[in-house]
């Protein structure tokens, strides 16, 4: 578990080694670490369509963490990783009806301006920081004591 | 961060010497990043094609392999559904000795010669395999559907 105050430099071993790898090689390169599960084991994600030459839609996956209301539930997300994806954050969407303060509770999107890491997006920051952060963030505070929807409710 | 002189002249050859059938330009944004062209081989399936790939230079270049990979669709026993390339010089094989130009000629080499006995797990391997004259087929029409 990770609780440190400074969530980025404990995901160092998540960062691209390449500041300027260009989005199609640094796409591949986190769809390798999804396919072969090289991440953390709390959540996951991979292409939305296997065909998609692009690679701008993933769905992902995580995993409620313990001693929480979320605790046991799988969170269902869409994530779009648009043409300036890494310069420009992904678009990341709650399918899973979830109660948090970052997440717009009519449509279940992540605002950029609700979440400090899509705020202050680096770009060699990753699908699988998002997913570590927003888990971060159902255990953190009061957060992880809300009232949640019933499960299996979508938004 | 300055370019080495090493994929400098890498790409200045490129131009001045260029490989026939093949063409690489950097995007004047990232020097290390490069917009290809491959025409499909004579006597192959994708012969009359033209295909797109990238090519990108990481920053341990030549000490690793560059990184390749087809924009164009392609039905090819060794190219996946993303266009990864299953090819030895980009991967185990892959020496400093080799360049950009090898890498090209290589998978250019590739289209004449599918191997569909390579262990990528690819159900157009599989295809090949079952019945190659009908994947031959097939590769031809991708040809004439996307590489035009």
């Amino acid at each position: 578990m990770v609780t440190s105050d400074q969530p980025i430099q404990h995901h160092q071993r998540l960062l691209s080694d390449d500041i300027n790898s260009p989005r199609n090689f640094k796409l591949l390169e986190e769809l390798e670490k999804g396919e072969k599960g090289l991440g953390a084991e709390s959540c996951s994600y991979g292409l939305s369509d296997a065909d998609d030459m692009t690679m701008t839609h993933w769905n992902a996956t995580i995993l409620g963490p313990p001693n929480s209301n979320h605790e046991n539930r799988i969170y269902s997300l869409t994530i779009e990783c648009g043409p300036e994806y890494p310069d420009k954050p992904p678009v990341v969407k709650f399918i899973s009806k979830i109660n948090l303060p970052c997440v717009d509770q009519k449509t279940g999107l992540v605002p950029t301006n609700k979440f400090p890491l899509l705020n202050g997006w680096k770009r060699t920051y990753s699908m699988e920081i998002v997913l570590l952060e927003l888990r971060k963030e159902m255990a953190h505070g009061v957060n992880r004591k809300l009232p949640q929807p019933a499960e299996g409710e979508t938004f | 961060m300055s370019l080495p002189k090493r994929i400098i002249r890498e790409t200045e050859r490129l131009t001045s010497d260029p490989v026939p059938g093949i063409t690489a330009t950097p995007h004047e944004d990232n020097l290390r990043y490069f917009d290809v062209t491959v025409e499909g081989p004579a006597s192959s399936p994708y012969e009359s094609g033209n295909f797109k790939l990238e090519l990108f230079l990481p920053d341990d270049y030549p000490m690793v392999a560059p990184k390749v990979r087809f924009l164009t669709k392609i039905y090819h026993p060794n190219i996946d559904r993303l266009g990864r390339i299953c090819l030895d010089v980009l991967k185990s094989n892959w020496s400093p000795a080799l360049q950009i130009r090898t890498i090209l000629l290589s998978i250019q080499a590739l289209l004449s010669s599918p191997n569909p006995n390579d262990p990528l797990a690819n159900d157009v391997a599989q295809a090949w395999k079952d019945d190659e004259k009908k994947a031959i087929v097939t590769a031809r029409e991708w040809t004439q559907m996307y590489a035009k």
